[in-house]
């Protein structure tokens, strides 16, 4: 009676991504890859161990830190719709430049136009989320994800509930992006992409474990 | 555009009714004087113009909500606009209501014209600016 | 995208709850604003009344004070006599500067010879009137002929006459009084021999004779001497001259201030009410708003804002539907009571003067801040909560 249940998500993982890396972390749904993620983009703190951004430990900074952290150095592609409702595909990929130094912010419409334009969607910039397909509204994320020139982009799950076609194209964009020297990093549940991976990696039970052998992916610079 | 008709419609409605039933008018409409000659209430004048100028901009409220064209909803807008001053002017300036304090007429019409006239200038405004600034409509 | 920008865009977004919390804060503004107003309107005509009878003291004969005061209040004429010796009486009081008699009469009630209905008229002595005086210096820069008369705001001429006919003596209206908001506003004031001349008329020409008896007179108006103390001079009145009652101008009114005080706890206790209830709905709606937007403010975490960034974006949010909700709600009441001053005064049975520009500036800063500071409560400890959620705990599903 009164037993605390815990529950660890993430345990016994050493994972260091390098510079250039395309990694993807298979698992099925409760494995602790989400969670995993959210540590590397130090939106949780971990309860033991370290997790280093860079030169940064992500234990010793504070909240304000970590914000400016995340908006510089990180481009975040959710699992879930996670577009501002009341604001418009151009308003979504610009936000980021907000949280940023004033320079960022001036040019923000004119570079989140770019990026619409590199996904595709000139012809969307004034459309709600509401009016955008799926595969849309997944671009923006990704265009948005991108606003701030970051070093990382992390994407949990980013082509689930999308169809095969659409799924493809998604996974074409982040090439493209990886081939301009941002480092990837994909958790998902689908096996298929691990072909587009550099590095390979399981996640069970809270255990990572690489299958890079196991995948037949491009090989790039690590 | 259609909405802004409605109200207006409804506002231009009140406009022409309401005077008809203040209490001066139905007390005959005519004031007796010391030396014995009668003479109409202001007020009754007031509501009898009011007649007029409602069912006026009752017309532009209609067409408001029947127009599709832009040029055809600033001429509306512009002329409910000046219609909404001559509203509010009617008991105030040009003919006015009786002076009496009590009189239900300066209490309550004078006011509620005022009130109505004021509406129907700003509904007559923003249904000016969505004009300006809306896209033109096929007709 | 600042967080006022982002604010105005969620305000959009959400336009039910909006509607909501602006229609709370609309109501809770325009109920204080229009509440507020009446009583301090009725303070000002209380107060510009109260100068206008220019008097220090007002000597009625015992028992008569609560007739002058609803004469005073509301123009509803009265009768009340004493022998015109009691002047000297009065004079002779320690204190005392000056004195003039007035006489209080009224118009027929709907005869044909008069040309106004229920009237409050005022007879003064023009030889010792130290009170009207003033503002016929002001209007005419001289004093009133016989057969002239000087209105309060409401009395006029009937249209299409050059006279105003009272007791079938034709009078000529040589100007008008400044707004009271008081029964003086109904009350027309003239001379001795202007109302001997009306009585006269009276016995011929008229539906009922004006009996104009002048032994006696209605009140005395009482100014004292500089540096003395019109309190204990009253009280010397009271005491020296049997049978009469010394009024302070300034305590006129006394048993009506009375009642206003009363009128205005009722009011705050109701404005406490609807504001609490506020607080607490305006809490819940914003709770309710908060929780569903959880996941996206969870996002707003994820690319870089700050816990103060979306704090202040959130308080922004209803700061400035407040703002817009508060001047609309003062706004809408401030020209309804404007516009129905007149309605007010006579259905409630109230002196009414709107009042001054800073008395309304004043007012109106007071209802926005009232409600500004009924919206930071309830918004605050949610607003505070979610911008202190872990951002990945409020992602999952």
């Amino acid at each position: 009676m009164g037993e605390q249940i815990v529950v660890t998500p993430v345990r016994h993982v050493s994972l260091t991504v390098s510079r250039g890396d395309f990694i993807i972390i298979v698992g099925r749904s409760g494995s602790g890859k989400t969670t995993l993620l959210n540590l590397a983009a130090g939106l949780v703190k971990p309860t033991s161990g370290e997790v280093f951004i860079g030169d940064a430990n992500v234990r010793n900074m504070n909240d304000k830190q970590l914000s400016l952290l995340r908006n510089r150095k990180i481009g975040f592609v959710f699992q879930y719709p996670s577009l501002l409702s009341s604001l418009n595909a151009l308003e979504n990929v610009a936000l980021p430049a907000s949280f940023g130094p004033g320079q960022r912010r001036r040019n923000a419409n004119a570079r989140a136009s770019e990026l619409l334009e590199l996904m595709g969607l000139s012809e969307r910039l004034e459309s709600y989320p509401r009016q955008l397909s799926a595969g849309e509204q997944k671009r923006v994320v990704i265009a948005r994800s991108l606003m701030n020139a970051p070093e990382v982009v992390l994407a949990d799950e980013p082509t689930s509930d999308l169809d095969e076609q659409t799924e493809q194209e998604i996974m074409t964009l982040m090439r493209q992006i990886h081939a301009e020297g941002v480092t990837i990093m994909i958790v998902t549940h689908s096996l298929e992409l691990m072909r587009y991976a550099t590095r390979a990696l399981r996640m069970e039970d809270g255990v990572l474990t690489d299958i890079t052998g196991m995948a037949g992916g491009i090989r790039g610079k690590s | 555009m259609k909405i802004l008709g409605v109200i207006l419609l409804l506002l231009a409605l009140t406009i022409t009714i309401l005077p008809q039933y203040n209490t001066c008018a139905h007390e005959g409409k005519f004031i007796t004087l010391a030396n014995g000659k009668t003479i109409e209430m202001k007020c009754s004048w007031t509501a009898r113009a009011e007649i007029a100028v409602g069912s006026t901009l009752a017309v532009v409220g209609l067409m408001m909500i029947l127009s599709r064209r832009k040029e055809s909803g600033i001429f509306l807008a512009i002329l409910g606009i000046v219609l909404g001053v001559f509203v509010i002017l009617l008991p105030t300036e040009m003919i006015g209501v009786c002076t009496r304090m009590a009189a239900s007429c300066k209490t309550l019409m004078k006011p509620a014209l005022i009130g109505l006239g004021s509406g129907a200038i700003a509904v007559s405004v923003t249904a000016l600016l969505l004009a300006v600034t809306g896209k033109e409509k096929e007709a | 995208m600042n967080s006022i920008r982002l604010a105005l865009k969620n305000i959009k977004g959400t336009s039910f709850r909006s509607l909501v919390i602006f229609l709370c804060v609309m109501g809770v503004a325009g109920f204080f604003l229009s509440t507020t107003l009446i009583l301090r309107g009725t303070e000002h005509s209380l107060n510009v009344g109260l100068e206008r009878l220019g008097a220090d003291i007002i000597v009625v004969p015992e028992g008569a004070d609560t007739k002058l005061e609803s004469a005073l209040l509301m123009g509803k004429p009265t009768e009340i006599w004493m022998p015109r010796g009691i002047m000297e009486q009065v004079a002779a009081v320690p204190g005392v500067e000056k004195v003039s008699p007035q006489v209080f009469l009224s118009t027929l009630l709907g005869a044909h010879c008069c040309s106004a209905s229920e009237m409050f008229l005022v007879v003064f002595d023009p030889e010792t009137d130290f009170t009207i005086r003033p503002f016929l210096e002001e209007e005419l820069g001289r004093g009133l002929g016989r057969g002239e008369v000087i209105g309060g705001r409401y009395v006029f001429l009937p249209p299409g006459d050059k006279y105003i006919y009272v007791y079938a003596h034709p009078l000529t209206l040589v100007g008008n009084l400044e707004k009271t908001g008081t029964g003086l506003d109904q009350t027309m004031f003239f001379t001795v021999e202007t109302a001997q001349d009306i009585a006269l008329t009276s016995q011929t020409k008229a539906v009922e004779v004006l009996n104009f008896d002048s032994n006696l007179i209605s009140a005395i108006m009482v100014k004292t001497a500089p540096g003395t103390d019109p309190h204990e001079v009253a009280f010397d009145i009271r005491m020296d001259v049997a049978g009469v009652e010394s009024i302070e101008t300034p305590l006129l009114f006394g048993q009506y201030r009375n009642q206003l005080t009363g009128m205005l706890w009722g009011f705050l206790v109701a404005l406490g009410i609807g504001w609490g209830l506020s607080v607490a709905l305006i809490g819940l709606v914003f709770s309710m708003a908060a929780n569903e937007r959880r996941r996206e403010i969870s996002v707003l975490r994820a690319l870089g804002a700050t816990r103060s960034f979306v704090f202040r974006s959130l308080l922004a949010e209803v700061g400035l539907l407040t703002l817009g909700a508060s001047l609309l709600g003062i706004l809408v009441a401030a020209v309804a009571i404007y516009l129905l001053s007149d309605f007010i005064s006579t259905s409630m049975e109230i002196p009414f003067l709107f009042p001054s520009w800073g008395s309304f500036l004043i007012l109106c800063a007071i209802g926005i801040a009232l409600a500004l500071g009924m919206v930071i409560l309830a918004a605050l400890f949610p607003a505070l909560r979610m911008s202190r959620q872990e951002p990945a705990l409020a992602m999952r599903e």
